[in-house]
């Protein structure tokens, strides 16, 4: 398997010299094609931070971050965009769909902006929406959508150009637990239909049990790693749960 | 801090948001002193008390209309100051949550919009009156005015008035402002961001018949002002005025949809680039936004219209008024019955086709009359003044042409002249002479612009008349329609031209002196005015107990003064008018468009995160916005052409209308305006945008 993300030592600080907040502490790791990992750490302990500077949506103090070995912190605003539109695909926890457009069209923005020719754009998205289950909804608009339905509409937005990497920043955060399962498995099946990488931040362990790793992160650093290998998603969740409690996640903190 | 300090330091910090405000204040302001200040710029000027009157005339009525404007710049003040208010409720929430009082954020906003008020006022008071300056120059040329001396021309009161009209909004914007404030709950504020107007789904097949529609009702209000004659009256007007209006409000409701269904058809422009994405944003808006866009294409259609066929009216009435003065001046002599009415109305003659009939011969009152012998009796020198000058007499047979074109016959009243006088009027204006048979006649007539089409007709299918019991025939070949006389208004009449001899005995109906001046200046007319205008005829008139004899003067050199007084009337009030009408149609939209744009912000954002570079998404704000001022603009062109079609035919019977210059004008006022107002628009839009990414991003 060919590692389609490298980040080496990557540092991000914000503020002056007399209050700096590191919030990205010299982190490095590896994400291989085909992966499908979790990111998990407490709020403040630069998850965001890290998804952000992979996303080339903000820029690392130091180090470096290497996308299909490409070094993504030596770019210019130009290429950042051509690179953001054709080698990542984006899902936000609030869906980010726009409003005025049908579903179908929120796809297909994600081609035409490529300047996809226009008859291949039809059988891209169709193609994604039968792997989402969403083919019946493609005329609607996001307001005429449950809140699952939007979600799997922009999985299939960030997923139609065929990217190197999906980063998703909390997918499931504003969904039902019902909604959640039914992304999350449909992510599984973009990774075994489509080969799909997926970098996903959660704070959720539910979500995180369907991940094949999970790195954790605290203080800007890489706290500790669990593999799935062959666990079951009960055992895997089991030992996530405890990682967390270790970690200091949400409301363990109390010591 | 004091509610001061912050009320400054909020317009420094917010002076890109204040843009579109500042400058239709200051040129509202600016506008409003020019054109006030006219009366003022007389002092420049070396004026006659004719010139002087026709300006305070005119300064006159643009005060009156100056009220009318100070109303819709109040309006658009209004209008512009609300903008800011929605834009900045989040602000207004953060200092109530700060435990601001509501009283403290109404004075902040108070000192504000003083603050922006005076600073604008200023602006426009300083722009004016700098360009007042030129005006003058312009009012001088414009009615043949010389400059006595160049001076430094301030009208106080012009600038009294700006500052008490505008005041005045300023005051009315504070009292909305407060009551605005007033009544905010703050959650609404705090949350003012997130209450975005709720997106609905577009019924796009139903934007289609209504497009079908609109386009119906705007080409049935075209044809029907286009084919009702030259002045559509009454109802019908108003009917198709309230067609073309409902029309042009349906098709702005409807042409988005109807453009987005059009181009879903064609993937591979509604699939390329974010073209789908501009035209929903378009579509997304419209329901809000369509009646101000289409009292924005109404108010471009006045302002078009007013522009150009406004110059173009006023130099097509100074074009026919100097046409109608051939010579330096026209001297004549009308008598007036007592009892109002002159003989050889329409003769009751049933029955009589076009032909000529025969009505009564009005009655020789100037027989013994010899103006050039009176005046030479009492010692007036005609060729003291004058190298060139025919006395002219016309003479009534009871001649008549009948028009059986209306519903009613109509009698066109007609005098002949001796060839031998008419050649020398001829040579008079440098024109050749003609050449008639001792039976053959012709008819000069120039009376608006039909009937001399109408008597060419009839003296080509009535070939014949009889004269004193000879019968002439028609030359029609030497038919002309050139001015007799000076005079500001047309020569009411068809005039025979026949050979001298013919005319022995038949009595004179009408006497007139033609001159040309030796030299066609200021201090000749006065010599000539002297010596005519005063000049008392009546012992040289035989006497009749119910008749009047009036003697009328009318000089070249007045109708062109009038003519230059009444162009520039004219011309000043279409301007003024216009360029108001052009500013507020600018303003609505250019603050439709930036109160979108804080909504916008959100969408170009995820654009930008989905990848989409730069230039991409200025190309697709440029797109927007040029379409939200393009289409209004095109329609109300179109309008404006189909308007001043109509326009021209009513002109037409003043005068010929050549609206090329007018139209290139307006074109020019038109870029600079509109062009400003669209940039300026599109570059606060995109500050917007750019900053609201700056601030996301932390």
């Amino acid at each position: 398997m060919s590692t389609i993300l490298q980040a080496h030592n990557v540092e991000k600080y914000y503020g002056n010299k007399n209050n700096l907040t590191k919030a990205l502490n010299g982190i490095s790791f590896n994400v291989d094609s085909g992966e499908y990992v979790g990111v998990m750490g407490a709020s403040g302990s630069g998850k965001t931070t890290l998804l952000n500077c992979v996303s080339t949506i903000d820029t690392v103090t130091s180090g470096k971050i290497l996308i299909g070995g490409v070094d993504i912190t030596a770019m210019g605003e130009k290429a950042l965009s051509k690179f953001r539109r054709e080698s990542l695909g984006f899902i936000f926890q609030d869906f980010n769909l726009l409003d005025t457009l049908t579903a179908f069209e929120n796809i297909a923005l994600a081609l035409t902006i490529m300047k996809t020719p226009p008859q291949k754009i039809l059988s891209a998205v169709n193609e994604v929406a039968n792997v989402l289950e969403i083919t019946d909804v493609l005329s609607k608009y996001p307001y005429q959508m449950s809140g699952g339905q939007r979600q799997r509409v922009a999985s299939a937005r960030a997923i139609v150009t065929n990217p190197s990497l999906i980063l998703a920043d909390e997918p499931t955060g504003a969904l039902d637990s019902k909604s959640a399962r039914l992304l999350l498995e449909s992510f599984q099946r973009l990774i075994a239909e489509r080969k799909a990488t997926i970098l996903m931040v959660t704070h959720d362990a539910f979500s995180a049990s369907y991940c094949t790793r999970i790195m954790f992160i605290r203080d800007g650093r890489l706290f500790h790693q669990l593999v799935r290998g062959r666990d079951t998603r009960k055992q895997f969740f089991d030992k996530i749960m405890e990682v967390v409690s270790l970690l200091g996640g949400d409301g363990s903190d109390v010591a | 801090m004091t509610s001061l300090n912050i009320a400054v330091q909020n317009v420094k910090k917010s002076f890109k948001d204040y843009t579109i405000y500042f400058l239709t204040l200051t040129f509202g302001v600016c506008i409003f002193y020019i054109f006030n200040s006219i009366e003022s710029q007389q002092a420049v000027m070396d004026l006659t008390s004719r010139q002087s009157m026709a300006l305070s005339t005119l300064s006159q009525m643009l005060g009156i209309v100056s009220i009318f404007i100070s109303c819709i710049l109040a309006f658009l003040i209004i209008y512009a100051n609300g903008f800011l208010i929605k834009r900045r409720k989040k602000e207004f929430g953060v200092y109530m949550t700060l435990g601001m009082r509501k009283g403290r954020i109404s004075r902040i906003l108070m000192y504000e919009t003083v603050l922006v008020g005076i600073l604008s006022l200023i602006m426009g008071l300083m722009l004016g009156v700098f360009l007042s300056q030129g005006m003058a120059m312009v009012t001088a040329k414009l009615i043949n005015a010389d400059i006595k001396s160049f001076s430094f021309v301030f009208s106080a009161q012009a600038a009294k008035n700006a500052v008490i009209y505008f005041g005045l909004t300023f005051i009315l914007v504070l009292i909305f402002n407060i009551i605005t404030i007033r009544r905010q709950r703050l959650i609404d504020l705090i949350y003012a961001d997130r209450k975005n107007e709720r997106f609905k789904a577009p019924h796009l097949k139903l934007s289609i018949v209504v497009f079908l529609i609109a386009l119906a009702l705007i080409l049935l209000a075209y044809f029907i002002v286009t084919h009702s004659g030259v002045f559509p009256t009454g109802p019908v007007l108003s009917a198709a005025v309230c067609m073309g209006v409902a029309g042009t409000f349906l098709f702005f409701f409807s042409l988005s949809g109807f453009f987005l269904k059009l181009l879903q058809q064609n993937k591979n422009v509604y699939l390329s680039k974010l073209n789908m994405f501009v035209l929903r944003q378009i579509n997304s808006k419209i329901n809000t936004t369509y009646i101000s866009i289409g009292f924005v294409c109404l108010m471009l259609f006045v302002a078009i219209c007013t522009l150009s066929s406004g110059i173009g009216l006023a130099e097509a009435i100074k074009n026919e008024m100097i046409s109608n003065a051939p010579y330096s001046a026209t001297f004549s002599m009308y008598a007036v019955r007592d009892i109002n009415e002159e003989a050889g109305g329409a003769s009751g003659n049933a029955g009589g086709a076009a032909q000529a009939v025969s009505g009564e011969a009005a009655p020789s009152y100037y027989q013994g009359l010899n103006i050039v012998n009176a005046l030479a009796s009492n010692g007036v020198d005609l060729t003291d003044f004058s190298d060139e000058y025919l006395e002219v007499r016309y003479y009534d047979a009871g001649t008549r042409f009948r028009f059986n074109t209306g519903d009613i016959p109509f009698d066109l009243n007609t005098q002949y002249v001796k060839l031998s006088d008419y050649n020398k009027l001829r040579e008079m204006q440098a024109l050749p002479p003609i050449e008639l048979a001792a039976d053959e006649f012709t008819v000069n007539c120039r009376m608006g612009n039909e009937w001399p089409e109408h008597t060419l007709e009839y003296i080509t299918e009535n070939p014949t008349l009889s004269l004193n019991g000879i019968l002439l025939r028609s030359n029609v070949s030497m038919f002309a329609s050139i001015p007799l006389i000076t005079s500001e208004n047309w020569d009411f009449a068809a005039t025979i031209v026949v050979n001298d001899a013919l005319l022995d005995g038949v009595p004179v109906s009408k006497d007139v002196l033609n001159l040309n001046y030796t030299l066609d200046n200021d201090t000749y007319n006065s010599m000539c005015e002297s010596a005519l205008k005063e000049f008392d005829f009546s012992a040289f008139l035989p006497n009749f107990n119910d008749i009047k004899f009036t003697g009328n003067m009318e000089t070249r050199f007045d109708i062109i003064g009038r003519s230059n007084e009444a162009t520039t009337m004219i011309a000043y009030l279409a301007v003024y008018l216009g360029m108001i009408f052009l500013i507020a149609s600018a303003t609505v939209l250019a603050i439709t468009q930036l109160s979108e744009t804080s909504d916008n912000v959100r969408r170009y954002g995820l654009l930008r995160k989905l990848g989409v570079d730069d230039k991409m998404i200025n190309s697709a704000l440029f797109s927007q916005i040029l379409i939200y001022f393009g289409a209004p603009l095109a329609l109300a062109l179109v309008h404006s052409f189909v308007g001043i079609i109509v326009a021209g035919n009513i002109v037409g019977v003043v005068g010929d209308m050549s609206i090329l210059g007018s139209s290139l004008f307006t074109a020019g006022v038109l870029a600079l305006i509109y062009g400003g107002y669209f940039l300026s628009t599109y570059w606060g839009s995109k500050n917007i945008l750019y900053k609201e990414y700056m601030n996301q991003q932390g």
